[in-house]
Parts: structure tokens; C-alpha cells; sequence
């Protein structure tokens, strides 16, 4: 999996937390997992198919997920509930729209999403089914830090 | 002025409620998913309408066919995620008066829903 492929993910994170968030948000280095537990407490996760076929995944700790949640109704939040898990479903369901968008090839046809999952905890790995890698990005915000994950099976397909 | 606010995410229907609410439209009705907004519909009477794409039992764009092809003419606004052009068209074709691309900001969603009920003043 090129590196570059992230690219559009990244953009769109800092595209969902600058416009519905009012945040900004600094990145660090993209590196690679091989699914293993991320120590975060909530994730959200969001699978590609079509031209692309692949996952992106954000995972975030409680006091980030909060912190948006509070963000994004004007209240505050101080629970991990149906409305958290809500809330981090559409954040991963945005940023993987904007960066389908990104990454349609030519005049081929849009890449689907399928609709999100939520996972809660912080013991788990979230393995795929080949031989890629998820890339995986840290990011650092006002509301706290948060984990982007993206894993593409194979390389992109023509359309 | 009474609007529907069709989305699968609670969260998302909050803040467009908040939007419109910042537009005077305080009665809203919510669906979670197009089946819904169809029922919805059929059962009651809106100014306007805000409709995401993707969500389950029906989409959104199936939603505005059906309600169009029920003869209902209140402006529909897709607001979604998917931002690609072809369908932009797509929904445009389907009936949808007008398309927001999520993310947004407040104020783009609050100008266009005053515009397209502008529009369906005029």
C-alpha cells in the first residue's frame, strides 16, 4: 500500500475538525500497525468498496470522543454513550467521504462506504483479511489526540 | 414553517436541527433512515426537507425518488458526505432542490436552507 494513499484521509480530517469543529488539528508521523490494540477507548470504523476496496478506522480516548461530542452539540458531555458512539460514527463516516471523493479515479464510479461501526474497549486487535498493512497517523487537536488508521486491500484497482 | 430532518445519525439531526432552528424552523419531525422520510411524508405536511445519502433500509436518493414520484413538491436539501460530482447530478436529477457537502459550517447550512426556501417563496 503506497503511503500517499493516506493523504486524502488526512485532508479530510483536518477538513471535519476545521469546519464542524472549529479545531485545528497537528499530525505526527504515519507509521505502520499491524492491527495490534490501539490504546484508545473508543474506535469507529468505516469499509470502502468499489474501485478501492479497504477500511479506515479513527480511535479515540474517552476524553477526546467527550470533547467532540460536547463540540459538535454545544453541551456538555460527560458519559460514553449511544449519543458518544453517535457521534464518533459520523466523524469517521465525514472524513471517509471527503476522502473517497479524493481518491475516485478519473471518470470511473464513486467509491462506496459502507456504514459505520463502533467498537468500545481498548483490548482489541482488528486484523484484515490480506496482506496489507494499516497505516496509521497520531493527531493532536484542543479537543485532545486521536489515531487514523487506513488500510487498502491491495493497491488501487482501475476502474 | 415545518421542516423533516432525515438522517441515521442522532447527532447529525441535532445540529441540523440546531441549523434550522437559527432559520426560525423550530417544528421539525427526524427520521433515521428513507423508509421513514417516506412514511413521514405520506403521514404529514413540510416546508422543507434535509436528507443524508447514506443510510440503512433505504437511501436517500431512493427516498427523493419515491417522494417525488408521490407527487410532493416541498424542496429537499441532500446533505451528505458523498462529494463527488456525478453525485451531485445524480441527486439533482432524483429531485433534490439543492446538495450540502458535509463537513460544513453552520453558517453554509443555515444560507442555504434560507435560500431554497427563498426560492420556494418566489
Amino acid at each position: 500500500m503506497k503511503v500517499e494513499y493516506i493523504n486524502p484521509f488526512i485532508e479530510s480530517v483536518h477538513e471535519m475538525f476545521t469546519t464542524m469543529l472549529s479545531a485545528t488539528v497537528t499530525r505526527g508521523e504515519v507509521g505502520v500497525s499491524r492491527g495490534e490494540a490501539d490504546p484508545k477507548d473508543i474506535m469507529a470504523l468505516i469499509g470502502l468498496s468499489g474501485t478501492i476496496r479497504g477500511m479506515v478506522a479513527i480511535s479515540f480516548p474517552v476524553k477526546t470522543a467527550l470533547a467532540i461530542v460536547g463540540r459538535l452539540l454545544g453541551t456538555k458531555h460527560r458519559v460514553l454513550d449511544d449519543t458518544v458512539s453517535d457521534a464518533i460514527a459520523e466523524v469517521v463516516n465525514i472524513v471517509a467521504g471527503g476522502a473517497k471523493a479524493k481518491l475516485k479515479i478519473g471518470d470511473g464510479p464513486p467509491i462506496d462506504l459502507s456504514l459505520p461501526t463502533v467498537v468500545r474497549g481498548n483490548s482489541f486487535s482488528v486484523d484484515y483479511p490480506s496482506k496489507s498493512v494499516w497505516l496509521q497517523v497520531p493527531f493532536d487537536s484542543p479537543l485532545g489526540n486521536f489515531s487514523l488508521r487506513v488500510i487498502f486491500e491491495n493497491e488501487l484497482r482501475k476502474a | 414553517m415545518k421542516a423533516l430532518v432525515v438522517d441515521d445519525s442522532a447527532v447529525m439531526r441535532k445540529v441540523l436541527i440546531g441549523a434550522l432552528s437559527r432559520t426560525n424552523i423550530s417544528d421539525v419531525d427526524q427520521a433515521a433512515d428513507g423508509l421513514e422520510a417516506v412514511s413521514a411524508v405520506k403521514k404529514g405536511q413540510y416546508d422543507l426537507i434535509l436528507m443524508d445519502w447514506n443510510m440503512p433500509n433505504m437511501l436517500g436518493i431512493d427516498a427523493v425518488r419515491e417522494i417525488r414520484a408521490a407527487g410532493c413538491k416541498t424542496p429537499i436539501i441532500m446533505v451528505t458526505t458523498e462529494a463527488e460530482r456525478c453525485r451531485v447530478i445524480d441527486a439533482l436529477k432524483a429531485g433534490a432542490n439543492n446538495y450540502v457537502i458535509k463537513p460544513f459550517e453552520p453558517t453554509t447550512i443555515v444560507a442555504k436552507i434560507e435560500e431554497v426556501l427563498a426560492k420556494a417563496a418566489e
